[in-house]
């Protein structure tokens, strides 16, 4: 199911409603159903996927804990749980590509093989493997207590409004949740509704309006100047911020109407002044998972500098590959670990601040502000294009077609979400849209809902655009 | 609890004024971006049209190299000139996007009659799931009888079926495999069956060899068609929620049911496939013909294989003379409403290649002879290379006698007589029938200096036939040859 259907807007009432109705110890029950729910209406088979690997998932935290003071046995069963985690990942999600890889290259060496598969991967795979994963490690270091409940850990793998495209949670915040009692507060009812039709207004709005001019432009690139592949680049940094943004907020909201605090994924990005900025504010459930499990595990930055280099390109190639199985991902991934790294050693980009507040840049702060935005920019036509003949094309037709191809004519409402959203972006860059709302005048905070409302219902796209990081 | 109450109270009276400011300026605007059928629909109120003409495909295709472009529906209006007509056409609509078109006629409009394509494919799985229901569905939602901004809402949040190609063809599949026929004796079970028995035994060209590609079309002639319409058809739902719409508005209602391409059916797949046929459209005949204030023309077996402008798929796309026989077919029905205003344009003028004898003749001992078409040696094209025949019969009993003959006159004045049995094709007795014969134009053929064609006779009980239709094939198509007989049992029995 996806959020921006009519579907969602019938269930997700639906859950609310039975979730305060039901007593708590039933709960969980009534949740896990509503996910398989949730994730079956898509292809009902790959709840078996799921299934697989929370069982042994499930197992192998237990186990771990029985284990604990045999660290070899331990290790063992750690070592179990994520190859065969990984596993799943390797066939649903990558499989495809290297068998691809193996024909091209034996193709090239003279022999005609036929290896190449056809799996078609499940949605979010990625994000519900590493979630799991993330819980079997946080047992193994001891950080977090095996779940012995069966249902509960399902349902913190499972959870229907993070569970597709995240955030990825660590079973420190949301399987701690999942038992509290939760009370009905109008409260989170408030924050929820505010979060959901933000999220709507950010996906429904600007991401699928800016993604028709995208899919147009980079589907027929011959067509077109180079000002409109620059724009268009523009405007797909937008699509996918939008898109996965506007994902999280409803996920946020969602949860928040049942009382669940999930993690914010998105930190104002295009406001950094660095690439390593840049990461502590976009996707960052999956920028402290890398940084928690793998990057520090290397070493970190505690090591020598060609060590360092190394632990940075590894972990941004593994980020790359981690989106999607293709060559594009992987360089884009060390495309910004290589940046990262140039930034870091010339000593150019400014300290990173994380989660500080980030404040209104002066001009020097601007400048650097627009020269990270432009990079990242750079770096998503990677992301976007479908292969190297296609990134290739994009290029070569945004800085050398400056005279001939069509000018896109960009509708004048298309200007006003995207401004609009820019100018929430910078509003909100230090706080989330239903803290905003909080101490706002009554008559202010409706007129807001009023127009959010009026725009999703009414100036939404009426192409249908999947959420871009489902196919992750 | 309370502050939940007053903020839904406060929610509802924001959405009764968003509603408000939608429809006053901004509803009409989308309807005609995301709903553009309904500006057909305006449009009638603008040109005051007194019968409308609801369309699909049909309506507006002409051949490539065709210099007339002319619709059926402009045909037909030529049979009126006092009346103004107007057609709706949109590509791929059916009978649930007729039924928006017309609900969508103001009430102020001039309309008096109504004349809607009923297409024979739009009953069968294929296009009851095509791909095309998505965006066609999408087209719909602006036009419920709801608030617009509920529409609006449900628009942004795709309260239509999103499904992608593989989906939508996974539902046809399934029809294909699941819905078995309920006819006695049939020698199929299922669509998937039929189509598995074709493919397996097909076509061969007259080296013997496989022709695939006939093979091919033969399968998707069963596919399209190899269907039984009943109650439950969804197509069904929409005309029978047309006829309703159009006796609360008050006006005729005409179902245009659709020429389809019986020569190659029958050629390609033969006398199950024709059964069908009649089955489906008798259903239609039972079903519309019989209620108050509907009529059906039927055309299904009207348009011969050569005006038929697609020959490697199904299609209802005439060439000129096909659109003009059913405008022609069609104005005869709706004199009825328009006596007065019925005028003969004189505008169905054959070609060379086309020959047409309608009425209906009784043949019997005094008069064993049908109407007859006589030929000169000038006027068979050297580019032609088959003749199609077709014509309707009835027979008393089921022990007619009756040929289709070929009478050839060489210089000599010689003739020799080429006779082809009907009751090989018709065997019902009391209904009519169509028999239809795909005949070489070989040297004896060219050679002759007039060639007679027409129906004998023989039996002692009487037969009627009406519509001897005859049709030149050019030389592009090429011959055909039918495989051996085939039936299912062969197929079960993995012969």
């Amino acid at each position: 199911m996806v959020f921006n259907s009519i579907a969602f807007v019938v269930f997700l009432p639906i859950v609310v409603l039975l979730f305060y109705l039901l007593p708590h110890k039933w709960r969980w029950l009534m949740l896990l159903a509503a996910s398989c729910v949730f994730y079956m209406w898509f292809v009902p088979k790959y709840i078996l996927i799921l299934l697989v690997t929370i069982v042994i998932d499930y197992a192998a935290g237990i186990l771990m804990e029985h284990y604990a003071d045999q660290p070899r046995k331990k290790k063992t069963f750690l070592i179990i749980s994520i190859v065969s985690t990984l596993m799943v990942l390797m066939v649903f999600k990558y499989l495809n590509f290297i068998t691809e890889n193996l024909d091209q290259l034996c193709a090239s060496l003279g022999m005609e093989t036929h290896l190449m598969t056809h799996i078609i991967l499940p949605i979010g795979l990625s994000f519900h493997t590493f979630q799991s994963m993330s819980y079997v490690i946080e047992v193994y270091r001891g950080h977090q207590k095996a779940e012995r409940h069966f249902g509960y850990y399902s349902l913190y793998v499972m959870f229907f409004p993070q569970l597709v495209t995240g955030p990825i949670e660590r079973p420190g915040n949301l399987l701690r949740q999942l038992h509290e009692k939760k009370e009905f507060r109008y409260e989170n009812i408030s924050k929820g509704m505010r979060l959901i039709l933000f999220g709507f207004f950010v996906k429904m709005v600007v991401a699928d309006h800016l993604g028709e001019y995208v899919d147009e432009v980079y589907g027929h690139l011959d067509e077109y100047n180079s000002w409109t592949v620059l724009c268009c680049m523009v405007f797909y940094s937008f699509q996918i911020y939008c898109d996965f943004f506007g994902y999280s907020t409803i996920a946020l909201g969602s949860a928040k109407l049942m009382g669940f605090d999930i993690s914010d994924n998105f930190k104002s990005p295009y406001l950094s002044k660095s690439i390593a900025e840049f990461w502590h504010r976009w996707h960052i459930s999956l920028s402290t998972w890398f940084r928690d499990y793998v990057y520090i595990p290397l070493g970190g930055s505690r090591v020598k500098y060609g060590r360092w280099v190394f632990n940075i390109l590894v972990v941004f190639v593994l980020s790359g590959i981690w989106h999607g199985a293709a060559w594009t991902f992987l360089l884009w991934g060390f495309a910004h670990g290589l940046l990262h790294v140039v930034e870091k050693t010339l000593r150019k980009a400014l300290p990173t601040r994380g989660h500080a507040p980030l404040t209104l840049p002066g001009f020097g702060n601007a400048l650097r502000v627009v020269k990270t935005f432009v990079l990242v920019t750079l770096f998503w036509v990677m992301f976007r294009a479908t292969d190297f003949e296609h990134l290739k094309a994009i290029f070569v037709t945004a800085f050398t077609n400056f005279g001939g191809g069509e000018q896109m004519s960009v509708k004048p409402g298309v200007w006003i979400y995207l401004g609009l959203f820019i100018l929430s972006d910078i509003l909100l860059r230090n706080t989330r849209f239903d803290k905003w709302c909080d101490d706002k005048p009554l008559v202010l905070r409706w007129l807001i809902y009023a127009v959010l409302a009026f725009m999703v219902i009414c100036c939404s796209s009426v192409c249908n655009f999947p959420f871009i990081y489902f196919q992750f | 609890m309370k502050k939940l109450l007053i903020r839904i109270v406060m929610v509802l009276v924001m959405l009764v004024v968003l509603n408000w400011v939608y429809s006053k300026w901004f509803f009409e605007k989308d309807l005609r971006k995301h709903s553009d059928i309904v500006e057909l629909s305006w449009q009638v109120v603008d040109d005051s049209c007194r019968i409308i003409y609801l369309g699909e495909s049909s309506n507006n295709n002409y051949g490539e190299k065709e210099v007339n472009h002319r619709k059926i529906s402009d045909f037909t209006s030529d049979y009126f000139p006092t009346i103004k007509m107007g057609d709706l056409t949109k590509e791929a609509s059916h009978a649930q996007t007729y039924y928006y078109m017309l609900k969508h006629i103001p009430k102020s409009s001039a309309v008096e009659t109504v004349v809607v394509t009923m297409n024979l494919r739009s009953f069968g799985p294929l296009w009851i799931y095509s791909k095309l229901e998505t965006p066609l569905r999408k087209q719909l939602v602006l036009l419920e009888d709801r608030p617009p901004l509920v529409n609006r809402f449900l628009l942004a949040f795709k309260a239509y079926p999103i499904k992608t190609e593989e989906e939508w063809n996974e539902f046809v599949f399934e029809h294909w495999r699941n819905d078995t026929f309920n006819i006695p004796d049939f020698p199929w079970r299922t669509t998937a069956d039929w189509d598995y028995g074709m493919y397996s035994y097909g076509w061969y060209d007259f080296h013997g060899q496989r022709d695939w590609d006939l093979t091919a079309l033969a399968c998707h002639y069963i596919k399209t068609y190899a269907f039984q319409i009943d109650d439950d058809n969804p197509r069904v739902k929409n005309f029978d929620a047309i006829v309703d719409l159009c006796r609360e508005r008050g006006w005729n209602l005409v179902f245009n049911l659709m020429a389809e391409n019986v020569d190659k059916a029958n050629e390609l797949v033969g006398k199950d496939l024709m059964k069908l046929f009649r089955l489906n459209c008798d259903y239609l005949l039972k079903r519309y013909g019989n209620m108050e204030g509907v009529t059906v023309v039927n055309n299904l077996s009207l348009v011969r294989d050569v005006n038929f402008i697609d020959q490697d798929w199904t299609t209802e796309h005439y060439y000129e003379e096909g659109r003009r026989i059913i405008a022609d077919h069609l104005a005869l029905t709706l004199r009825d409403f328009y006596p007065n205003d019925y005028q003969n344009p004189d505008s169905l003028k054959m070609d060379i290649g086309h020959y047409f004898l309608g009425g209906t003749m009784a043949l019997d001992r005094q008069n064993p002879y049908s109407m007859t078409l006589v030929l000169t040696a000038d006027s068979i094209r050297p580019d032609w290379d088959m003749v199609n025949v077709a014509f309707e019969i009835k027979q008393a009993d089921g022990l007619n006698n009756a040929i289709f003959a070929v009478e050839k006159h060489d210089a000599q004045g010689e003739k020799s007589i080429d006779s082809y049995a009907v009751n090989l094709q018709v065997q019902k007795s009391g209904v009519w029938d169509f028999a239809t014969f795909a005949l070489p134009i070989d040297s004896t053929f060219r050679m002759a200096q007039k060639i007679k064609l027409y129906v004998h006779n023989f039996s002692e009980s009487a037969v009627q036939i009406r519509n001897l239709d005859v049709s030149f094939r050019p030389a592009y198509l090429k011959p055909r040859v039918k495989a051996k007989s085939y039936k299912s049992d062969d197929v079960d029995n993995g012969k």
